[in-house]
């Protein structure tokens, strides 16, 4: 098949190869990886994110407040694994998320899942008395069955995947405040019946190594999971085909309704995961939790350049994208930013972000 | 593309590396017990910097406590600093929030917290590390803070109910309670208050409806529970919102004649319940105090006066009524 990979490109589906290097950092199906690589404003708008971070942080290193010694704090290890950690619940979801977007979906449902994965967590660990590897293989599961009950009524049913996945984030929440009573779930630790297994405690104020918190952690290594996973994988191809164009996709022999499936229950697994972690972190499962969380995450995606009319975009955008967002959160936060103001900025840059992207075709 | 994908690789490659190179994991809690007094309290030649982290700023009750911890801050010469972060009812934001006031090393946290058992660690972090930390009307668990500052749900909701069995409707009467959101801990304490304030008298409580702490989900409750019940003496607000949202139904309903209105929170702000009461919207408010001013004075003994603090201090109410609400309103606001 052609390479349409970018939806709105004026020199139509890839037909000018040599100077337009497909999107996205994964490449797209049937295209070769003999683009060029480095061309000026098109080169600086396709690692927009990449870029963006790297100015945001040079900007933050200069307007860091000092520590009582001279120190940058911002640049304080503790400061930077409190960054990452910050972002690791929507980072996890944004990464998600993207498997969804790149194929020209959305999934609203990732927040309430969220909540409902760290309610699930906290009850199982607690209440029910599961291990940790168990209650967490249980959560992962329920995530993913969710997930991929979605994508079947995104590819079976012919539902927009909006409507499925706000019907979704009702059902989720739902269940979430069913599963606790409407209360939040205290997780307590111990080895006594009703008590969490000390190892799940991990994600909480405990380190690794001193220095290193778990959740900041295990997004790293999912980052580099799913950025090794979306490079060179058939299925990668697939979902930049399905998203490019989902006709020529299926022409083409792509299996159109498996790649959404599976889209859907990497994104629903990615979700539970973030909820776990959650819950780790705060030791509690709150029905509650995650509300609006699907929003930073797309907001991550799209300040990582994907584009949510599909097929274009790429997992190291999103991940830059999410650490952006949490650089510029950490240093407005650092530096006494009025937080009204914090939210206005933060618009500024997802919006500016997205009007870069829109500049490309048009080069 | 791919250079810029192998370098992220290569760097979240180091972080693993540089995790696993211990192999072990460690608790990294700090040195316990507290700030050491001695430390804090430079005395009146310091200059403070104190960090508000703040559960929400949707309720106007948490922007009228900024704007008490504000007002009583800008009177303290040395505490020229004052930064303000929202977690926007968020426990994980408000978590990350309080980790990086640790980072910038405020001189001193004040803190509401959206919920008890999440923000516990992080506040006793904050505590161990040498930082004093005042927690304002919301708890968290333990004893790793150095002062409570809050007001008693449950004894705010009692003194509703005596104010009901005893001046408002003495001869007993149909009441409707409109609660806050289920679950929350304020919401069960004001219930279960009033349950006891009103035991014993001729008062019976015909409906009991989740309004949310909403003024519009209390009004379309309230439209339910006058459909469906001919009577209505009085109505219980568990905030002065959702008294208010009951009074908008019943005036619609042409029954807000003759039915008393009762909420809590008493803000003294244009909006708020005292002007309510004066206008005649509402028959009483009780004052549910934000403690701003308090925590500021607490802060000024611990880094500027070098005492000691009491480590609970419950706050006193107020019933407001169209008696003295115009002297409340004004004494709340020329503090």
């Amino acid at each position: 098949m052609s390479s349409r990979t970018t939806d709105d490109d004026p020199a139509g589906d890839g037909s000018a190869p040599t100077s337009s290097p497909p999107a996205g950092t994964a490449p797209p199906a049937g295209t070769g990886r003999n683009g060029e690589w480095f061309g000026g404003l098109d080169t600086l708008l396709r690692f927009q994110s990449f870029f963006g971070l790297v100015l945001v942080f040079l900007a933050s290193v200069v307007f860091s407040p000092r520590g009582d010694d001279g120190e940058i704090i911002f640049l304080t290890s503790e400061n930077l694994f409190n960054l990452v950690r910050a972002i690791s619940e929507i980072g996890i979801i944004a990464i998600g998320l993207t498997f969804v977007i790149l194929i020209g979906g959305i999934d609203l449902s990732v927040g309430s899942l969220l909540g409902l994965a760290a309610v699930g967590s906290a009850v199982l660990l607690t209440a029910d008395d599961y291990g940790v590897l168990a209650a967490i293989a249980v959560v992962l599961l329920a995530g993913l069955v969710f997930g991929l009950l979605q994508g079947l009524a995104v590819a079976l049913l012919r539902v927009q995947a909006f409507i499925v996945t706000l019907a979704g984030l009702q059902m989720a929440r739902g269940l979430a405040r069913l599963w606790s009573g409407g209360e939040t779930v205290p997780i307590s630790y111990g080895s006594g019946p009703g008590e969490a297994p000390l190892a799940f405690s991990l994600l909480g104020e405990r380190t690794f190594n001193g220095i290193v918190p778990v959740p900041a952690l295990i997004f790293a290594v999912l980052a580099v999971v799913a950025v090794a996973f979306l490079r060179g994988s058939a299925f990668s191809r697939h979902l930049y085909a399905v998203g490019g164009n989902e006709k020529a996709a299926r022409i083409s022999g792509v299996p159109v309704n498996r790649v959404k499936v599976v889209a859907f229950g990497v994104c629903g697994l990615c979700a539970a995961l973030a909820g776990i972690v959650h819950a780790g972190q705060l030791n509690t499962g709150s029905p509650n939790a995650g509300i609006s969380y699907e929003l930073d995450g797309i907001a991550a995606v799209v300040v990582g350049g994907t584009s949510l009319a599909g097929g274009r975009g790429s997992m190291v955008g999103t991940i830059a994208g999410a650490l952006l967002l949490g650089v510029l959160n950490n240093i407005l936060a650092l530096n006494t930013v009025d937080t009204d103001l914090q939210l206005i900025i933060k618009g500024l840059v997802i919006v500016a972000a997205a009007a870069l992207q829109r500049l490309r075709p048009s080069r | 593309m791919r250079f810029q994908a192998r370098s992220m690789l290569a760097a979240a490659c180091a972080v693993a590396l540089l995790s696993t190179g211990c192999g072990t994991t460690s608790i990294n809690a700090g040195s316990a017990g507290g700030p050491d007094p001695e430390e804090v309290c430079e005395g009146p030649t310091g200059d403070y910097t104190i960090g508000v982290s703040q559960a929400n700023v949707a309720e106007p009750y948490r922007v009228r406590m900024n704007a008490d911890i504000r007002r009583a801050a800008a009177k303290v010469e040395q505490f020229g600093e004052v930064q303000f972060l929202d977690a926007a009812q968020d426990n994980s934001r408000q978590v990350s929030q309080i980790r990086t006031l640790i980072t910038k090393q405020v001189d001193l946290l004040i803190v509401s917290p959206n919920e008890a058992a999440p923000l516990t660690g992080v506040v006793s972090r904050a505590y161990n590390s040498g930082i004093p930390v005042v927690v304002l009307d919301r708890k968290v668990n333990g004893d790793s803070y150095s002062t409570f500052i809050g007001a008693d749900n449950e004894r705010i909701g009692r003194q509703a109910g005596e104010y009901f069995a005893d001046r408002l409707l003495p001869d007993g009467g149909k009441v409707v309670e409109l609660r806050g959101l289920s679950g929350s801990t304020p919401a069960a304490e004001r219930g279960r208050g009033f349950r006891a304030g009103v035991r014993g008298s001729g008062i019976e409580i015909i409906a009991s409806a989740d309004g949310q702490w909403l003024r519009a989900e209390a009004q379309s409750k309230m439209d339910a529970v006058l459909k469906a019940h001919p009577r209505v003496d009085a109505v219980y607000g568990h905030n002065d919102p959702m008294a208010e949202g009951a009074h908008l139904a019943a005036r619609s309903a042409g029954r807000a004649a003759g039915t008393e209105f009762v909420g809590i929170d008493g803000l003294p702000t244009p909006s708020g319940g005292i002007k309510a009461v004066q206008r005649g919207r509402l028959s009483a408010t009780f004052v549910y105090p934000t403690g701003g001013e308090e925590a500021i004075t607490a802060a000024k003994r611990m880094l500027i006066d070098c005492e000691p603090v009491p480590e609970k201090q419950t706050l006193p109410t107020r019933l407001v009524t169209p008696e003295n609400a115009a002297k409340v309103y004004r004494r709340l606001n020329s503090r």
